[in-house]
């Protein structure tokens, strides 16, 4: 009998913003809701491993969606005839977000998202408190400047391999070459300037320094970030779980694509987390309860950086 | 000894061992097919002028010259950044060019021009890393 992954994809039409979006996801498990959002430039497949992982899916139902213009989900429909080029703004992706939660009628979901998806959690819980149960910020501080650059969208660059090749070092080396570069695909198959337009959120349009301390504590947030992340390092995750009320913060060996880069090692990091998340919302496990065992710790990174951001260019449009 | 200093790590015999390691590589020859530039790789305060062709380094010269007519970009960093990186497991913030590079960390500077160094991003990027072999 040939094998096939658990995992069952749909479309769903999400409307955000005045605008319908076809909106790809994938999904396997039942229990509590877990939605994941994948990194810039890349889409849903970002979590193929934990989509197939009965440990995770006996009490989860474990959803990957693809934000419209990534993966399988179109941009809408007008689309070629944009006059600005595409950049995601906070607040497209916090309320689409929502909106993809209730249009597949989920009660407070846990979200769980790396990268973009990991600041966005902030977001999240300024915004939204009462519509979700918990937050697990993947690789995610209160501001991470420095990628909103041009060449990652030029038409002398191939931007497949530039963005892909970009990101490539931000991964750990001892990950696994196989999801290394499986990673690198993903990257290399996004759209002309999505990668960008998403950096826009990313260093531009999510500055929540002088917010995040406003965050109520309502709901848990759980900031994991790997050591080798030159994007959001592990300092500047700390210093943001510092100022988030009821946090926790891990720091492991591995990268800034934990899910995709090395799914073991992940694996090894978050069940402590989902446990916790069991505990505080019993009713609503999996049929097959499971004594989940923390297996693996983190350590605290040690190295010093100096606070140092980079100083704003100014520049006149004429 | 050179007049560009006594360093053994990242001297020209480092550089040249390493380039001839970049020229055995099978991969190169299809990722760099295209890869035709003439770069700098700075180390401290001496420059190595490479001059790539379809992905193979064919000259390495020690200091820039007038008559080498320029170059079209630079990667210039303190040995101790090197010598971080070419480690056969680099530590955190030095494993990768871009991370070195970037604004956060400021370790190593790309200088010149910016289009020849992400056109070729994918077969520069393949061939730094074979500085971990030599």
């Amino acid at each position: 009998m040939n094998k096939h992954d658990p995992i069952v994809g749909r479309y769903v039409y999400v409307t955000c913003q005045g605008k319908t979006y076809r909106t790809y996801y994938e999904e396997a498990g039942e229990g509590i809701p877990l939605v994941c959002l994948h990194t810039a430039g890349a889409d849903g497949r970002e979590y193929r491993h934990q989509l197939c992982d009965p440990d995770i899916t006996s009490n989860f139902r474990v959803i990957a969606f693809d934000l419209p213009r990534h993966g399988k989900s179109l941009p809408p429909a007008d689309y070629w005839k944009e006059e600005d080029e595409y950049k995601l703004t906070t607040n497209f992706y916090s309320e689409f977000i929502l909106e993809f939660c209730r249009a597949l009628e989920l009660h407070k979901p846990v979200v769980m998202g790396q990268s973009m998806g990991g600041n966005i959690c902030l977001d999240l819980a300024l915004r939204y408190e009462n519509e979700y149960s918990a937050l697990i910020a993947l690789e995610g501080c209160d501001h991470s400047p420095g990628w909103h650059i041009d060449p990652l969208h030029h038409p002398h660059i191939h931007g497949g391999e530039a963005v892909a090749t970009s990101v490539f070092g931000l991964m750990a080396p001892d990950s696994p070459d196989e999801y290394r570069w499986e990673t690198w695909w993903y990257y290399a198959q996004g759209g002309p300037g999505i990668f960008k337009g998403d950096l826009y959120y990313y260093s531009v349009d999510s500055d929540y320094r002088d917010k995040v301390h406003k965050i109520s504590g309502k709901v848990p947030i759980y900031f994991l970030t790997g050591e080798y992340d030159f994007a959001c390092t592990p300092e500047m995750t700390q210093r943001t779980a510092e100022k988030v009320k009821n946090s926790e913060c891990v720091i492991f060996g591995g990268g800034h694509f934990p899910t995709s880069e090395d799914p073991d090692k992940f694996k090894e990091v978050i069940m402590p987390v989902f446990k916790k998340i069991l505990q505080n919302d019993p009713e609503r496990r999996g049929g097959s309860a499971r004594d989940y065992q923390a297996r693996g710790t983190s350590g605290s990174s040690t190295r010093s950086r100096s606070g140092e951001r980079p100083s704003e260019r100014r520049v006149i449009d004429l | 000894m050179s007049i560009h200093g006594s360093r053994k790590a990242f001297d020209l015999d480092w550089v040249e061992r390493w380039a001839r390691r970049v020229n055995e590589d099978r991969v190169l020859p299809r990722i760099g097919r295209f890869f035709n530039a003439r770069f700098v790789l700075g180390v401290d305060d001496t420059d190595y002028l490479c001059e790539v062709r379809k992905g193979k380094i064919e000259k390495i010269s020690e200091g820039l010259e007038p008559s080498d007519l320029g170059y079209e970009f630079a990667l210039r960093a303190p040995s101790s950044a090197w010598s971080k990186f070419s480690q056969k497991t680099p530590p955190p913030m030095f494993n990768d060019i871009w991370a070195m590079a970037h604004p956060l960390h400021k370790q190593l500077h790309i200088e010149g021009n910016q289009l020849t160094f992400w056109q070729n991003l994918r077969a520069l990027h393949w061939m730094l890393a074979l500085m971990r072999e030599v």
